[in-house]
């Protein structure tokens, strides 16, 4: 999802711009002032920056004059609603730098998201000589990598159904989006979270629904299968989907059709499903977390995904990465000591990559700056990633139900109203995948309260 | 005096023109709201709100535009 940075000090028109963007499936940000703006772009990177080119604390000149004297790799484009500064623009614009005229519309946006942004992509990719992304997203030289780059290669020409078998903060989803980039599919990546789907919505969310089929479907909508056409969808947490509820997606796979709840006519399915779980083969079928006749049908192709633990190869590749990442996002150059390189490689990484990456920005927060290199805590280990190390099928269950855990508000005596809303309003956007105008609805407030909302926990930090 | 007061008429004018611009582009822009919303099937009560949201801009445009004639 690409990222977008909206600066106008006209609330009405960045609120409808927002909208039309959100609609675009592109994640938007709202600043009204220079001021505002440079605190985003101090925390946060953006694909995409549009720039009103007059604000209250200056002109959106300055803002650009802040940007490219940053490196801030964002293309940006300049907003004017006078026709008259239009050519002095214009004359402003480079390769990475296009202008529009207000009133703006959903066509003029689309082709400078994303026809600009396919350029920032390319810059994206200036990688560092350390590593290659293969397939656009995965890094890794270890023998294990190379073997899964081979059957991601072989898979992605044929049509079969994926499933993505690995220890939690593997990569699952980067593996899912590099079979997606190395297909022919012209459809969409769209994924889906199984275990987040709340039950009575699972027939609706799966193949989409009716105008008027339940109390509350107020409108037509596609369901995953329909908005992944001629693309893949992508399922995670495959197993956490109730048993009871599995056979709504039997019989998608088995017709190759979905009908929209409350409807009546069939819509063919047109896409490839790869599918993701942490658990292992023998414990799905142990524990029957999953209909077999489902198991066979997405697991066409399993695709086992190797902890970072067996690739310890790829740790200084990984490492040097996300160090990278966010040496290019902050515009500096912190290093990383050899010692330090050791002790990463040398430990086990429970967490796998994710833990890895939290790790490199703990110490990057941490840095010495004085002589510019990471600094990282005496031990490695963290009472989460002790906890994901376990590997028996009770210490499965405890990881379970803390995840379970970690969706209920852990509301104790003291927690501070504005904390409890924080945490509300941070897990209500992922749940609708960070869309604001949906996460506005289900919290009862308005887009611009959601937002106004957002700018202060960011600016508190 | 002339030369100033002309220069004035054409200051306020130009003030009066980017005021009725922007009720203009909320205008247009919730118009192309609305072309999205119907393709996405949103409920009929949100089409509604966008179309009071036009209503409403006109007003202030047409406010603005009688503002013109009295200069």
């Amino acid at each position: 999802m690409k990222s977008v940075l909206l600066v106008d000090d006209d609330l009405e028109f960045s609120e409808l711009a927002c909208r039309i963007i959100e609609y675009l499936d592109c994640d938007v940000y709202c600043a009204a002032s220079i001021k505002e703006a440079q605190q985003w772009l101090s925390t946060q990177t953006f694909d995409h920056i549009l720039l009103d080119f007059m604000l209250p604390d200056g002109s959106g000149l300055h803002l650009l004059d802040y940007i490219q004297s940053a490196n801030i790799p964002s293309s940006v484009t300049m907003v004017t609603g006078h026709p008259s500064v239009k050519n002095a623009i214009a004359e402003l614009c480079n390769d990475n730098v296009g202008h529009l005229t207000k009133p703006i519309d959903a066509d003029d946006l689309k082709k400078i998201l994303f026809t600009t942004s396919h350029k920032t992509k390319v810059e994206g990719k200036r990688d560092s000589k350390d590593y290659t992304r293969h397939f656009g997203c995965l890094i890794g030289e270890s023998e294990a990598m190379k073997e899964m780059y081979l059957m991601i290669e072989r898979v992605a020409r044929t049509d079969a159904n994926v499933m993505l078998l690995g220890e939690s903060g593997v990569g699952k989803e980067m593996v899912a989006q590099a079979i997606h980039n190395a297909s022919n599919n012209t459809g969409d990546r769209v994924s889906v979270n199984c275990g987040a789907i709340p039950k009575d919505l699972i027939g609706s969310e799966l193949f989409g629904h009716e105008k008027g089929a339940f109390t509350g479907a107020n409108a037509q909508k596609q369901g995953v299968f329909e908005l992944a056409k001629n693309g893949t969808l992508f399922l995670d947490e495959l197993t956490e989907m109730p048993i009871d509820m599995q056979p709504n997606l039997l019989r998608v796979l088995e017709t190759q059709t979905v009908t929209k709840v409350g409807g009546t006519k069939s819509t063919p399915v047109n896409c490839r499903v790869v599918s993701a779980t942490n658990r292992s083969v023998e414990e799905i079928a142990q524990n029957k977390v999953l209909r077999e006749d489902i198991y066979f049908r997405l697991a066409v192709f399993p695709i086992t995904i190797a902890p970072l633990r067996e690739r310890k190869d790829d740790i200084p590749l990984l490492a040097k990465y996300f160090l990278n990442e966010l040496n290019q996002q902050h515009d500096t150059q912190i290093t990383m000591s050899r010692p330090d390189l050791d002790r990463l490689v040398q430990h086990d990484w429970p967490g796998n990559i994710r833990e890895l990456k939290h790790t490199i920005h703990r110490a990057y927060i941490m840095a010495d700056l004085r002589h510019k290199c990471l600094v990282f805590p005496d031990t490695l280990d963290s009472p989460f990633s002790r906890r994901s190390s376990a590997t028996t099928q009770a210490d499965c269950q405890v990881v379970q139900a803390q995840d379970q855990l970690i969706n209920k508000p852990d509301i104790a005596v003291g927690t501070t109203i504005e904390a409890l809303e924080k945490e509300l309003i941070y897990k209500t956007l992922d749940s609708v995948d960070g869309n604001k105008t949906n996460a506005a609805k289900l919290l009862g407030i308005s887009t611009k309260t959601l937002y106004n909302r957002l700018n202060t926990y960011q600016h508190s930090h | 005096m002339e030369v100033y007061n002309t220069m004035q008429y054409k200051s306020e004018l130009e003030e009066i023109a980017h005021d009725a611009r922007k009720p203009l582009n909320h205008i247009s822009m919730n118009a192309e709201l609305l072309k999205i919303m119907v393709d996405k099937s949103i409920s009929p009560e949100e089409i509604k709100k966008i179309a009071d949201q036009i209503i409403l801009s006109t007003k202030e445009c047409s406010n603005t535009i009688q503002k013109m004639t009295k200069l």
